[in-house]
């Protein structure tokens, strides 16, 4: 029973069986920070190190990340590439299909301020911060693999810091 | 023909329409005015020697004081190169679609269009497809361009 280790729960040993108590609140965030789902994304290089990072040698899924082609789906965006003026409005739209609770993760120098492309550039936005609001920033160009495990780790480190009373304001 | 030998026979040929510019040890370059630009085009395209069949590039420059474009031009049959400048004027900058000799032209142009905001002149199909869809911010390849927020690279102390 490795999830009763984790959460603070109080068991209670009854004959023929046994009885697990804990808060909604313990249980919720444990589900929810063990299944971050993420949607398959990428425009740029970024995409690259992110792929690997799901790949056998750094293993995604031991976090629980498993990527889903739809919005609908999934729980995070891993922003991972450069995100242009004329793509901004259809990274917002995938970002309204996603269900609630969602969370966006900057990858990359580009997301996180336009990176190479601040300079001299028309095209790109600088900061993906004016389109969606961002939960975690991973700088470095491209972030390598370790990089993008620890973000996703403080994506976990957040989600269990949340409680259901503050997600039935919004 | 060898490099030289093609700017020869292109200025013979051609006289008093092309003006030959010095471009080093690369392509030959030569500079046509606006309104000679579609007959010398057509020359290029079917004198038996030059067969200039395929339009690799054109790109739209802005020196700061003047326009140019320039309009690389392959011979996949004689297998030889050249590069076509027209000089357009920084206030009213038109020049006539290729179109009709390049169908390539056609996407080139409009990108020209889009970025540099030359007129091109009987093109046909004008519309945006590189730029967000709601752009109102000008032409971004103008040297004078400018837009809330571009930043540009700052000067560096040598």
């Amino acid at each position: 029973m490795g999830i009763i280790k984790k959460l603070p729960v109080y068991s209670e040993k009854i004959p023929g069986g046994g009885l697990v108590l804990t808060s909604l609140d313990a249980i919720f965030n444990y589900s929810r920070a063990c299944s971050v789902w993420y949607l398959l994304f990428g425009t740029a290089c970024c995409a690259i190190e992110l792929m690997c990072t799901g790949a056998a040698r750094y293993d995604f899924d031991r976090l629980g990340m498993i990527f889903r082609a739809t919005p609908r789906q999934s729980d995070v965006i891993l922003v991972a590439g450069t995100i242009t003026k004329k793509f901004a409005p259809r990274l917002r739209r995938l970002y309204d299909q996603m269900a609630e609770p969602r969370y966006i993760i900057a990858m990359g120098g580009c997301t996180v301020n336009g990176g190479p492309f601040y300079y001299d550039c028309y095209s790109v936005e600088k900061g993906i911060d004016h389109i969606v609001p961002v939960d975690v920033y991973i700088p470095g160009c491209p972030p390598r693999p370790e990089s993008l495990l620890e973000g996703c780790l403080h994506l976990q480190k957040k989600i269990k810091t949340q409680t259901i009373s503050d997600w039935q304001e919004k | 023909m060898t490099r030289d030998e093609l700017k020869e026979y292109i200025a013979g040929h051609l006289e008093g329409k092309l003006k030959p510019l010095d471009s080093g040890k690369f392509n030959p370059l030569f500079e046509v005015i606006e309104s000679d630009l579609l007959t010398v085009a057509q020359v290029l395209r079917d004198d038996e020697n030059l067969k200039f069949d395929f339009l690799s590039c054109i790109s739209g420059i802005d020196t700061g004081e003047r326009f140019e474009i320039i309009y690389s031009l392959t011979s996949l049959a004689k297998n030889h190169r050249l590069e076509l400048k027209v000089v357009l004027s920084r206030e009213n900058p038109e020049v006539e679609s290729v179109q009709g000799i390049w169908p390539a032209a056609n996407w080139y142009e409009r990108e020209i269009w889009e970025l540099y905001g030359f007129d091109i002149k009987n093109h046909g199909n004008l519309t945006r497809f590189l730029l967000a869809d709601d752009w109102d911010q000008g032409y971004p390849l103008r040297k004078d361009w400018d837009a809330p927020d571009f930043v540009r690279f700052p000067e560096l102390e040598r």
